[in-house]
């Protein structure tokens, strides 16, 4: 609505839009806005990396080192995990995850392509075009980083 | 008959991909008892080794599918 541009109360210049009093947050965007351009030309050129390519195994091994050198020596600040699991919500996951280990393992298993795909069977052709190969690339850096944060 | 064990196949996976959506959307319900995704694998990463483990299972997922 336009009046939700109207300033109600005390009228602070910091608050104002187009004054940014607070480096800090227009400084904190700027920097998420760089490092999300920067992980974004990362998937890109690591997506266009052949597969079984040394190419690809560096391009893999890079965020996993450099994840682990910040999980290591800088990690951020952790989102506090729950000190305890209620038992049966857990198990609703439990079986869940079991589910898919055991469908997985049999495809496995059963090692027929045609009659019994695998997971990786059915996301390889999914994850063939460059772009769909790139977005899921930053989508594990960033489950990687969201890991880190726990 | 491949067809239908196929489908039957990729059937399965889909249910079991849809059912962790399902927990995920139940799990963030104000009030649930079924923990989020984040909350119990934050919970298994509390101890060191539960650390270690799922970072390189997250690892090994991203060498399995875009380095293979």
């Amino acid at each position: 609505m336009a009046t939700e541009d109207v300033p109600r109360g005390h009228d602070s210049l910091g608050q104002r839009p187009g004054f940014p009093l607070r480096p800090g947050r227009r400084g904190s965007r700027v920097r998420a806005a760089a490092i999300g351009a920067v992980l974004a030309g990362y998937a890109w050129a690591a997506g266009s990396a052949a597969p079984f390519s040394t190419t690809a195994l560096v391009c893999v091994l890079i965020p996993g080192v450099v994840l682990a050198a910040i999980a290591y020596g800088w990690p951020p600040r952790r989102i506090p995990p729950p000190d305890r699991l209620d038992a049966t919500g857990m198990s609703y996951w439990v079986i869940v995850v079991a589910a898919l280990f055991e469908w997985e393992a049999s495809a496995f298993r059963d090692n027929s392509l045609p009659w019994h795909p695998s997971l990786t069977d059915l996301v390889n052709p999914l994850i063939g075009p460059h772009i769909v190969k790139s977005a899921a690339i930053l989508l594990w850096i960033l489950a990687g980083w969201a890991l880190v944060r726990r | 008959m491949i067809m239908s064990t196929r489908a039957i196949t990729i059937a399965g996976f889909a249910i079991v991909i849809a059912a962790i959506f399902l927990l995920e959307f139940l799990a963030r319900r104000p009030g649930s008892r079924i923990p989020t995704l984040g909350q119990w694998l934050g919970y298994l990463m509390r101890p060191r080794i539960g650390r270690v483990l799922i970072l390189l299972g997250w690892w090994w997922l991203g060498w399995h599918y875009f380095a293979r």
